[in-house]
């Protein structure tokens, strides 16, 4: 085995065997005496590989599995087939060998000691993982410093607010130096600052201890600054695994033209879709006031053939051209998909 | 081993912290033991000031009978095995009301500790204390108000093997609660199914020869907190039922088996929940 591969995943599958419930009360008599099952394929033979150090976010839509595979891969579910190894360890032959070199954040649950002062939690965990005294005083040195928990960390856990308890959380995750790191949306509903912060640590702590990090998220932004490549499953399948550039280069020709008209009557002049006959995936336009945003796929349409064009027409104060950011590219990628639920597509 | 001993110690620490954060809370849950106590104790009294004693009779015959005091030092000891069972592995409770069915078993699995053990000591069931001191009290008090040619005739020194076997009666609630906790991880919810099985321990708090051989049978060897109380009781009161020391081993270390790999089992057909 390639020494640099620090997770591998081969040919990882769940099943869930679901009971099929009619709708109603009397449904549920039904699904009680004869039961009728079938099977969800809920993770369908995924495989990839994570180096050592990296960063990857694993991003799809609700529903799409990722969570299964992550909970796999933590030893929390056992795979219906295929396996999963970091560092060349297997959750479900060594659970306990396996658990001690990974940490674990679910953004939606804590792991911290409810009722206790933050500081209890953590003595808790070091008696748990057997970090000798020296380690432990030196692990927390530098926690406290990348996540600054000295100002809470004699507050009970239940008294922290969600930004202080996401901090003290990834703390926790990651006291035992675990190799690696599994973050499972880290930001989630926390404001723009403190997602900033929990960022800029998350960044920090992956250099300075060479941490490997599995992040899945809804927010794009986290990806963007934090992963150099993604893996994206939808409906249980790998739909694409490669640099994030790469995902631009194949999906993301969309460009964005912002400018400000003159005259906001103006814009009847432009009829971008009738003159260069787009299909309504590769445009989109915007007004608000004499603001005006057009996204266009640059493969259809050139950038200097949209910007001649519009200065042609209209007068305008301003202009610039913008590449297309990631929510943009995985916004149509989700689409593409087939049948969506509207509510992914609002999610993002 | 030393390892989980020691964690169980720092759990109980922590666990004892907590309460004095809630101290309100804890001092309600032992007011409302101790009352709930009193009532059964009461109407034990009350049956028992109409009747002069526990008979067990086979055509007209009295067979055997036990006096209020008996009974009272069964049900007292009764009391002991559980709510040291109680004391510690409370905890186990929780699996099958919410544990398993809101994902939240997922933490266990993620520590490099026995998932089972985690469970287990996580929570200190300070309540439990009531519990085992009414149980010491009521065999002191029911004691000291046997008629002294009786109380005389006890031979104490059969308290040592009962007290051997202790740790594997206690194991007996623990295995059964463990067992049905965890059909939760194919069920979701398994509580009631634990609170039932569990409360039958009720008739092992009198003699089981009173029963018919159904539940005489069930209370021995399926779910068989008989062992625990009637049995072990009888035996230090008169020297009955000597067979049932190895039994209780015996029964315990099969069912502890039992228990564990359904929960193996369990384990590996946990779903988790959607997050």
């Amino acid at each position: 085995m390639n020494n640099d591969v620090m997770i591998q995943v081969t040919n990882l599958k769940k099943e869930f065997r679901k009971t099929i419930k009619e709708p109603g009360l009397k449904g549920s008599f039904k699904a009680l005496f004869k039961p009728e099952y079938e099977t969800v394929k809920a993770v369908d033979d995924i495989s990839f590989d994570v180096k050592r150090g990296e960063i990857i976010g694993f991003i799809g839509p609700n529903g799409a599995g990722k969570s299964t595979v992550i909970k796999m891969l933590t030893g929390i579910l056992t795979p219906t087939s295929g396996e999963c190894r970091i560092d060349g360890k297997i959750p479900t032959e060594n659970r306990k060998d396996y658990v001690k070199e990974i940490g674990v954040v679910f953004g939606q649950r804590t792991q911290l000691w409810w009722d206790l002062a933050l500081r209890e939690t953590y003595m808790v965990l070091k008696e748990i993982y057997e970090i000798p005294e020296e380690d432990y005083n030196e692990r927390m040195a530098f926690l406290n410093e990348v996540l600054e928990l000295d100002d809470f960390i004699t507050s009970p856990v239940r008294t922290l607010s969600l930004g202080q308890r996401m901090r003290a959380d990834i703390a926790a995750s990651l006291l035992h130096n675990p190799k690696v790191l599994f973050l499972d949306e880290p930001t989630i509903g926390l404001d723009v600052v403190v997602k900033d912060n929990i960022r800029k640590a998350i960044q920090k702590i992956s250099e300075e201890s060479g941490t490997t990090v599995i992040l899945t998220t809804h927010d794009l932004e986290d990806i963007e600054l934090l992963c150099k490549r993604i893996v994206m499953i939808d409906k249980g399948k790998k739909v694409f695994d490669g640099e994030l550039s790469e995902l631009r280069r194949r999906y993301g020709q969309m460009r964005e033209l912002g400018f400000e008209l003159k005259n906001s009557q103006d814009f009847s002049k432009l009829s971008y879709k009738e003159d260069f006959s787009f299909s309504d995936d590769d445009l989109s336009v915007e007004q608000s006031g004499s603001n005006i945003k057009v996204r266009f796929n640059s493969d259809v349409v050139t950038v200097e053939n949209m910007l001649s064009y519009t200065l042609s027409r209209v007068h305008v104060k301003d202009i610039n051209v913008k590449d297309a950011d990631i929510e943009e590219i995985i916004r149509r990628l989700y689409l593409g998909g087939g049948e969506q639920d509207e509510t992914t597509a609002s999610h993002l | 081993m030393l390892k989980y001993l020691r964690l169980h110690k720092i759990f109980i620490k922590q666990y004892l912290k907590k309460l004095m954060e809630y101290k309100v809370d804890f001092l309600l849950g032992a007011i409302g033991f101790l009352l709930e106590q009193a009532v059964q104790i009461f109407c034990l009294g009350i049956i028992f000031s109409t009747i002069p004693a526990l008979c067990y009779a086979k055509d007209g015959v009295v067979l055997d009978s036990w006096s209020f005091n008996e009974v009272l030092f069964i049900y007292g000891f009764s009391l002991i095995p559980k709510g040291i069972d109680h004391l510690f592995f409370d905890n186990l409770w929780s699996l099958g009301y919410w544990l398993v069915d809101r994902g939240d078993f997922d933490k266990y699995l993620t520590r490099p500790i026995n998932p089972w053990f985690y469970v287990l000591c996580e929570k200190f069931c300070v309540d439990a204390m009531g519990e085992i001191i009414v149980g010491v009290a009521l065999i002191i008090y029911s004691t000291l108000s046997m008629p002294a040619d009786v109380s005389g005739a006890i031979n104490w020194w059969r308290v040592l093997p009962v007290i051997a076997v202790m740790p594997f009666a206690i194991m007996i609630f623990t295995s059964v609660k463990t067992g049905t906790a965890a059909i939760a991880f194919w069920t979701k919810r398994s509580g009631h199914i634990t609170h039932m099985c569990y409360m039958t321990n009720d008739f092992a708090k009198y003699p089981a020869k009173i029963y018919n051989g159904f539940i005489k049978t069930a209370i021995t060897y399926i779910l068989p907190f008989a062992l625990t109380a009637y049995y072990p009781a009888i035996f230090i009161l008169r020297g009955e039922a000597v067979w049932s020391l190895p039994v209780t081993v015996g029964v315990s270390v099969l069912l502890f088996i039992i228990s564990q790999f359904i929960w193996k089992k369990g384990v590996s057909a946990y779903e988790s929940a959607g997050s």
